[in-house]
């Protein structure tokens, strides 16, 4: 199961450098690689953290962190000036 | 009962969830701050952004997710039965950890000198502050990373820990998932969202 979620990370990572790389930046995939960065965050936080084993308190908290960051970076890019 | 309760409490010891807390609190702020700081001027951040080399963000990315899924085989190689085989391979674990590692960190001081090289630095612009900031502070996170790595390496190989007691070697893992997780986030912020 790690290893798949490692794959996981590896293949989002791409992703996110192949958009910039060539770059194919838009308002749109800047969505989808928040919502990738976020998904990421998430797999490290629960698999490699371990703490998808754990109550939900204490998953709360960092995944809560990780949910806001995106979210307000997201605000900050889409907001209008 | 033992077992239930060892499900409910996160890994590693309550003490480094503190740091863990302390860590991304801080690092938010950095992020928001950049997040924020752009809005006042996009085009010279996009602008200033063009001259990183996403690359190294990349290899950088990939090297620390490898790095970390190192790790969590080290923790899951420590709670074999048999404890000689279990150092053994833990402790190969940790130095593969540990090898990239160190090639991550001669990366960013390739970026870096790279960057001092075009007369980058802290005072070039908002754009760079924020770059050379947050990634020297995640740099020493990794440099302290690495050290705990080492020593828990150490411990390992004279046999300290053992299916039935690895909590502080899960703590040094919390840690470096920690630097991993915090540059997971940095990664696209500052080399990729434009």
């Amino acid at each position: 199961m790690i290893k798949i979620i490692w794959i996981i990370l590896v293949i989002l990572t791409l992703f996110a450098f192949l958009v910039g790389y060539l770059k194919l930046v838009s308002s749109l995939l800047v969505g989808v690689l928040l919502l990738t960065t976020f998904i990421k965050g998430g797999l490290v936080i629960e698999y490699f953290m371990g703490l998808k084993d754990v109550t939900l308190k204490y998953r709360l908290i960092p995944t809560l962190w990780l949910a806001s960051i995106i979210l307000l970076i997201g605000v900050a890019y889409y907001l209008p000036l | 009962m033992k077992k239930h309760l060892k499900q409910q409490l996160p890994p590693g010891d309550f003490g480094i969830w503190i740091v863990v807390y302390i860590e991304l609190i801080t690092f938010a702020l950095l992020f928001l701050g950049y997040a924020f700081s752009r809005r006042a001027d996009v085009a010279l951040f996009n602008q200033s952004q063009l001259l990183l080399d996403q690359r190294f963000g990349f290899a950088n990315t990939l090297i620390l997710i490898t790095s970390s899924y190192f790790v969590v085989k080290a923790v899951e190689s420590i709670q074999l039965i048999d404890r000689k085989k279990a150092a053994s391979l833990s402790s190969k674990w940790l130095l593969l950890a540990m090898s990239l590692g160190s090639i991550f960190i001669i990366n960013k001081i390739i970026e870096f000198v790279g960057k001092a090289e075009q007369g980058i630095n802290l005072s070039t612009n908002s754009f760079f502050m924020f770059y050379l900031i947050l990634t020297a502070f995640h740099f020493l996170h990794l440099l302290l990373g690495m050290i705990i790595l080492f020593n828990i390496q150490q411990k390992v190989k004279k046999g300290a820990y053992s299916k039935d007691d690895y909590k502080g070697m899960e703590s040094g893992a919390i840690y470096w998932h920690l630097v991993d997780l915090l540059w997971i986030v940095l990664f696209p912020l500052i080399y990729i969202i434009r």
